[in-house]
Formats: structure tokens, sequence, C-alpha cells
């Protein structure tokens, strides 16, 4: 797994608790991964959309202008769980060597 | 080597990033992308002097959302589009080809490349370009001077071409050049030039903003290749009785069908 994939993990995983608007998603994100760049989360959360496994809509928030709030799809479920596998794997082959 | 760490402004930063992403992205990613960076970037919460730090380099934020094979498709089509624009501005400067065909006369050239500018980027622009709000005054503007130019280059041409005008001159004045033709020769060779270089910003302008600025593309790039035609014809006719008679019947039954085409091209890019 690369550390895109773990990003993509996450991120999944966020929207797999309740759909969120762009800041919600990125903030933790950025303080989990702080070497990682807004821009490239944002550029990963944009790729799942092309992808099919988010979809976005406009909802009021907060009082202010409508925000733009992403929620997992089927297909982003699925990816979540595929994600979630390789991620037990990879964590059991790993402590194998005693790490 | 340290790098400098550049500070920019929120405005700064949306322009910077709005420019890179519009001319990377297909209209409708592009102004999502513009619209969603905004809204990042305004949070009362963010830091404007953090904002390279915690976003990126626009052009570098920009380039993690470009899809590459789209993005290599524009480059391909601009590269194409921008080698007409070069060789029509050549041509114009130059008045040869540095290559020949066998089985059409060297005026013809510039036509060929402003056809086949006019097809690709009319079906590119159709297919992947998209009107953003009310037609610019600039763009008006803009067609309005290139369209003047080429109307007056024509007009003038017309006088020049003359029989009557040439018989007259080389009549009285055998070995001097008219400044009529002088100035006729200005008028294609720096007109030329500078309309190729307007049919280029054209089509940036186009792909960054508003797919109606490529009507500045078609029509700048029809005024070059009638410049191109008319310095290629020049340069390769010999000026004798025969031809100054039927020189301007010749040149304008083809010239005139050219502008034509030009302005329906021109016509379809505004729709």
């Amino acid at each position: 797994m690369l550390k895109k994939d773990l990003l993509e993990l996450c991120l999944l995983q966020l929207l797999a608790g309740g759909d969120k608007y762009g800041y919600e998603v990125l903030t933790p994100l950025r303080a989990a991964f702080p070497d990682t760049q807004e821009s490239a989360i944002y550029a990963l959360l944009r790729g799942l959309g092309r992808e099919k496994y988010t979809e976005w809509y406009m909802a009021p928030g907060g009082g202010g202008p409508d925000r733009k709030y992403y929620r997992l799809t089927p297909a982003g479920r699925d990816r979540l769980e595929e994600l979630k596998g390789d991620w037990r794997n990879m964590r059991d082959a790993i402590a194998s060597f005693g790490v | 080597m340290a790098r400098i760490k550049t500070t920019l402004t929120r405005e700064q930063y949306l322009k910077k990033f709005s420019r890179a992403v519009r001319w990377r992205l297909p209209p409708q990613e592009s102004e999502e992308a513009i619209a969603d960076y905004r809204e990042l970037i305004f949070r009362e919460e963010r830091d404007e002097s953090k904002l390279v730090e915690e976003l990126g380099e626009p052009v570098q934020a920009a380039h993690l959302l470009t899809d590459v094979q789209t993005y290599r498709r524009w480059l391909t089509v601009f590269a194409v589009l921008a080698f007409g624009v070069f060789l029509l501005a050549k041509w114009a400067f130059m008045g040869h080809s540095s290559f020949y065909f066998t089985f059409a006369e060297q005026w013809w050239y510039p036509v060929w490349v402003m056809a086949a500018g006019l097809v690709l980027s009319l079906y590119w622009f159709r297919r992947h370009g998209q009107k953003n709000g009310t037609t610019s005054k600039w763009l008006v503007l803009a067609l309005v001077v290139v369209l003047v130019f080429g109307v007056g280059t024509m007009a003038w041409n017309w006088h020049v071409f003359d029989s009557s005008f040439l018989d007259g001159y080389a009549e009285v004045y055998p070995l001097v050049i008219p400044w009529q033709v002088i100035l006729q020769r200005e008028l294609i060779i720096n007109g030329g030039v500078v309309c190729a270089l307007i049919a280029l910003a054209g089509l940036i302008l186009a792909k960054c903003y508003d797919r109606r600025w490529l009507a500045l593309y078609t029509l700048a790039v029809t005024v070059a290749a009638v410049c191109g035609f008319i310095i290629f014809f020049c340069r390769s006719i010999d000026i004798g009785y025969a031809i100054r008679s039927s020189a301007q019947s010749y040149l304008f039954a083809r010239l005139i069908p050219i502008g034509a085409v030009g302005l329906i091209g021109t016509g379809v890019a505004l729709c």
C-alpha cells in the first residue's frame, strides 16, 4: 500500500461516517498527514469522484452560502472494504516481521 | 539550495490557480475546481501567509488535478494550431515557403493552413469549449479592429492591382516603385505577422476564458492567410502587361471566397 492508498482509505472512512463538506475532510487528513498538502488531498477527493466512489450535492451550511457536501456511493463502500482488506493484510505481514 | 518560499495573497493565489487550471482542465471541471478552491482559500480560519505552504504552489495544485490524457490531447491540438499560426507569420514575413508541392501554386499554402486550422479549432472548441457569461466587449473590439484591417487591406490591394493604375505608373515612372505598392507590401507583411500573433492570443483566450474568443482566432487567421496569399502571389508573378491586366480579377476571384469562408467560421465560433 502506498501513502496515496492510505490517504484514500482514511478519506473513504471519513465519508463512511457521514456526509462532509470539503474543509471537514481536508482538516483531519492534513492533521494526520502533516507533510501532505491540501491540494494533494483535494486532488484525491476529486479523483474519487471521477472514479464514482463519491458524489457531491449542494446544501445549506452553517448560515452561510450553500456548501458542497461529499458522500460515499455503493461503489465507494466496496472500495473502502477492499482497501481495509489490503490494510489488514499489510499490517499482519509487517507484524510477522516483529515490527 | 534552499527553496525560496513564496507568499501570495488570497486573490493572487486564486488568480494564478484559475489561470493554470483553465489551461489544463476541461471547462466544467476547471470551474468546479475554482469554486472549490475559492471556498477553501477564503475561509476565515485560513492564514493567508501560509496559503502556499498549506495548499501548495498554484500551478502544482492545478497539475495535481490534471487528467494527463485529456491534457495531452489539448496540447497536441494547440501545438498543431500554433504551428499553423507560426507558418502564416513566417510566410507573411519571408514571402516564400521552404517547401514546394508540384500540384499547387505556393500562394495556396496559407489557405490550406487556414482551412485546416478553422476545421480543427471549430471542431475542438465546439466539443470541448464552453461559453462564459456574455460576449466580452474586448472581443468585439478586437474583432472590429481585425475586420477593419482585413477589409482595408483588401481595398488597398484592389486599388494597387487595378491595371489602369499599374499601366499608368509603368509608363510614366518605369523604374520607380510607387509608394502605393510599398505601402501595400508593408501592410501585408506586417499585418500578416500581427494577425498571426492575434490569432494565437485568441486561441489561448478561447481555452482559458470563453470559447467565443475563438472567433478572434478564425478572423485573424483568415486575414493572415489572405496576406500570405497576396504576398506569395506578388513574389511569384512577373508583372508584365498580360499579368497586370488580369491580376486584379484573378486575385479577387479567390480572395473574396476565402474571406467569406473566414467570416462564416467567425460567425460559427461566436454562436
